[in-house]
Formats: structure tokens, sequence, C-alpha cells
């Protein structure tokens, strides 16, 4: 009994072929599986662009609230180009709306902002 | 003996792969969930002070039957904008929605001064100069007769202020006031005409939101006394009698419709009150802005008692003082009347005679035909003793009723009432 405690090196039962080639595949199986939710649920969630996109146009709109230059441009920031529009409201002439369209580098729409403002000599 | 148990191995594995996976899916739906609705509020923002910017700039006169439109023509840009008069402001109701997302705010909105009429002073011009002793003090822009001011000697006072009297521009006044607004002025004299089958009887405090149906309460002739309550928001209190204000009573923002009110002493509160006969706020009362007390009679009658409306000692009120009688008969003017030591921050309108007891200070603007001092020997008229009148005193962001006439047409937004 005491030599069988002291036994150093057990035997250990080996595997089939079959049960390691059956085991890779399903390993390989599921990692891919794996790797496809990943890149899924990474593509499709907001990237730190839009997010970056979206506050770029928000600090453009407050500036565009206390400026009264009301002409279209594209504006350059970072690595976006922002088209700037401005359209007279039937409502009254001192309001204007300012619409915003954030791109990127490869010209993809990015973001958007839209709001109605007061003429800022009004 | 160990086992290799290769699949066994490979199972745990898979799992312990797919419980990280459908967690890493659990979190990325929720990031975007939230992101959709964070991005879905910042728009309804957007689109809530879009809707807030129309109604200050557009005339309001369009927006009395409420309005639904898309802002940009686009499936998630939808207001709704609406105005209400209410008492002698207006308030603005907008709420932007997108689906079942909405967002809303209910605010009172008024008018900046028109710099150009906007004066300390304006008394009419009968012929007579306007005299001023003791520490009285006019600053600002003054409207007074082409007899000018002087300064006089009266209870054993002299003059002792500046020697310029009114330190700001001096214009000839009319033989009139300007006149009030006939249009804020008709809707204020329709609250007397409340029909009374659309009231209900008071029971107990009460709040109303301004996006609902206006609370008419009708209190009863027999107690018409409110104390021990608390008022706030869309609710016209209306009294055939005279009504009395404890001041255990919290009022906020409702209006109080009376033939006459008595505001008793300590009160403190926010509201407008509008009397037929009379007001009576006595001392120690605090109003806040913006209340406003109006003694208006939009039909004339020779039976009446004079139309009154007195402030008492130390009593702060901060908004608009103003009377109004159509035709009325140049016997019986209209009074009002503040005893010593009070303040009034913004704006009085007296079509009639203006008693000032010593040490008022009015950060504002005065506009009367008549001024009236009494002393314990004689009574003087158009005689200024120990009074502040002062104009620049006022904050540059305080914002009036178009009741006045010196007010511009643009709007602003005096105060936020409901926001979500």
């Amino acid at each position: 009994m005491v030599r069988e405690k002291l036994k150093i090196n057990p035997s250990v039962n080996a595997s089939t072929i079959l049960e390691v080639v059956v085991s890779m595949l399903m390993i390989l199986i599921v990692f891919s599986i794996a790797m496809t939710i990943f890149a899924n649920v990474t593509r499709a969630s907001t990237s730190t662009k839009q997010i970056n996109a979206r506050t770029i146009l928000n600090e453009i709109l407050t500036e565009a609230e206390k400026e009264s230059d009301y002409t279209n441009k594209i504006i350059a920031i970072d690595e976006f180009s922002i088209q700037q529009d401005f359209k007279p409201r039937p409502e009254s002439a001192s309001l204007v709306e300012i619409d915003m369209i954030a791109f990127d580098a490869n010209g993809l729409k990015i973001a958007e902002l839209k709001k109605v403002i007061i003429k800022a000599d009004e | 003996m160990l086992k290799a148990s290769a699949l066994y191995i490979v199972i745990i594995i898979a799992l312990v792969i797919g419980l990280l996976c459908s967690s890493l899916i659990v979190v990325a739906y929720f990031y975007r969930l939230q992101d959709q609705y964070t991005l879905r509020q910042a728009n309804l923002q957007n689109n809530l002070n879009s809707g807030i910017n129309i109604l200050t700039v557009a005339p309001i006169a369009d927006y009395f039957i409420e309005k639904t439109f898309s802002l940009y023509g686009q499936d998630n840009d939808s207001v709704k904008l609406k105005v209400t008069p209410w008492g002698a402001y207006d308030i603005g109701l907008a709420k932007s929605f997108i689906q079942k997302d909405s967002l809303h705010a209910s605010f009172i909105l008024a008018n900046p001064i028109d710099s150009s009429k906007w004066a300390a002073l304006y008394i009419i011009d009968e012929d007579r100069p306007i005299s001023i002793s003791g520490k009285t003090a006019i600053r600002g822009d003054a409207y007074i007769p082409k007899a000018g001011v002087k300064e006089a000697y009266i209870d054993n006072k002299a003059y002792q202020g500046s020697k310029k009297l009114v330190s700001g521009n001096i214009r000839n006044s009319g033989r009139s006031l300007p006149l009030l607004n006939k249009e804020r002025l008709n809707q204020i004299g329709q609250y007397f005409d409340i029909s009374p089958r659309s009231v209900k009887l008071f029971k107990d405090s009460a709040s109303a939101s301004f996006f609902n149906e206006t609370e008419i309460v009708q209190i009863d002739k027999n107690a018409a006394i409110l104390s021990n309550t608390v008022l706030s928001g869309n609710i016209i209190v209306r009294c055939d009698t005279t009504l009395i204000i404890e001041n255990t009573a919290h009022l906020e923002n409702v209006i109080v419709v009376a033939k006459a009110i008595v505001v008793k002493s300590g009160f403190n509160g926010t509201c407008q009150l509008f009397a037929a006969d009379s007001i009576a706020v006595e001392s120690n009362c605090k109003l806040n802005y913006p209340s406003v007390l109006g003694v208006v009679r939009m039909k004339s009658s020779n039976n009446r008692p004079i139309a009154k409306l007195n402030v008492g000692e130390n009593s702060v009120i901060s908004g608009m003082l103003f009377n109004y009688e159509e035709g009325a008969d140049r016997n019986k003017q209209p009074y009002i009347g503040l005893q010593r030591k009070v303040a009034i921050k913004g704006q009085i309108y007296s079509q009639g005679i203006l008693e000032l007891k010593s040490d008022v200070v009015i950060t504002g603007s005065v506009f009367t035909s008549r001024f009236f001092y009494r002393s314990s020997f004689a009574t003087y008229e158009n005689y200024i003793i120990d009074a502040t009148l002062d104009a620049n005193g006022l904050s540059k962001y305080y914002v009036h009723s178009d009741l006045v006439p010196v007010v511009s047409k643009k709007k602003r937004v005096l105060q936020w009432l409901e926001k979500n």
C-alpha cells in the first residue's frame, strides 16, 4: 500500500487518434464562431470615431449659435470634413436652420446634426 | 490512473468560450441600446430646443392653437408647440417626440425692455412741475412735465440728493400715459367672467401641469380664506367676494381672481393677483419674481368705490403693480399706495394716483398720472419725498410683461416651469 502511494510515474491512458482529431475540429469550430461573434460585435458597436464626430458637431453648433455668419461651408477638423448648411425657416425671418453632416476620410457619413437657431443679431 | 479525455476537455473549453461569447453579446447589446437611447435623447433635446427657439421668435398668435409638425420633414423630428396666455405673461409649451420617447418643457415667456422707451419715471404733464424733497433719488431717464423738476422743503426737510435732481436724460411727457396693451388687458378681464359651471370647489392643496387643462378653483363665499394650502401651476383661484390669503398659504405661479384680495402679513409666494375693487398686501410680505398685482375694471361704473392697491410696510414685490379702469372718473382715479420701506423690483403702472411713503425703493420704472404725499398736517400732489426710483439698478436680464408699453417685441424665457 505504501509502495502504491509512493509511485512516481503513474501510467496515463492515451487518447485515440480519432478523439484528438475530433477535439481539434471542435476547438477550431468553437474558436471560429467566437471570432465571428467578436468581430460582429466590435463592428456593430458605435465607434470612437462616431462619438468624436458627434462631439465636434455639437461644438460647432454652439459656436454657430453665437456667430452671425450664415454662409454654407465645409470645415475640416481632425480626420473629418463637416458640411455646414443654413436654410431659412418658414416660421420667422429671425430663425435659421443649421444642418451639419460629418464625413470621415473615406467620405462616409459618420454623424448628422440639425437645429433651428435664432439669428445672433436678433 | 489518469485519463487523457481530450473530448471532455474540449467540451469544457467550448463551454467556457461559449459563456464568454454570450456575455460579450449581452454587453454589446446593452451598450448599443444605451448608445441609441443617448443619441435619441440628444436628438429629442435638439428638437425641443428648436421648438423653444421657434416659440421665442415666431408670432405667438400662430401657436394659440397647438401645432404638431415635423421640423425637417423627417420621421424623427416631430414637435408640438403651443402658447397659452397666463395672466400678464404667456406660457410656452414645447414637446418633441420620436415614437414613444418624448421630452417636454413649459416656460413663461416675457419681453425685454425697449431701451428707447424705458425710464425711471413717467409722469403725465398737467402743466405743473414735479417737486422732490428729502433723500429722493431718481436714477435713469425721466419723462416729466415741461414745467420740470424742482427742489422742495416739506415736513422740515430740504432736498438732500444730487444737484442734478435726475441722473439721466430728461424728456417731456405727454398729457396722458402710454397705453397698456389692450389685448392683454382683455385676456386678464376674461378671468372675471369665467363661467361658474366650469369651476370646482376648493378642497385641498393642488398642483397642476401646464400641459393639462387649467384647473379653476372656486372659493366659497362663506369661507373666503386660503390658508394651510399649497397651490402651484396651472390653477386659477376664483372668489366672488373678498379673498383673504393667509401667510400659511403657499402659492406658486397660480392666478388669483377676486372682487378684493387681502394678503396677510408675512406671506411669501409667487402669484398673479387680479382684483376688481382692491388689493391690500399687509406688512412684511414677499412676492417673488414674476408676481403681478393688478386692479382691473374693464367696465366703468360711478357707483363703485375707488380701485385701490395698497402695499404694507417692509414688503418686497418683484414683478409688476398696475391698475386699469375703463373710462375712470377724474374724481375717483385708481390709487396705488406704497407704505414705508416697501421695495419694488420691476414696474409700477398707476393710471391714477401713486402715493409713496418715505424710504420706498423702486428698482425699475414708475408710470403714473400723479404723485400723492400725505404728511401729518397736509397733503401734497406731485411731490416725491424720501423715495428712490432707480431704473439702472434692475438686472439687464429682467424681462417684463408685454402689458406695459415699454417692452420690445422680442420674447425671452422668463422662467422654466416644467422640464423632463
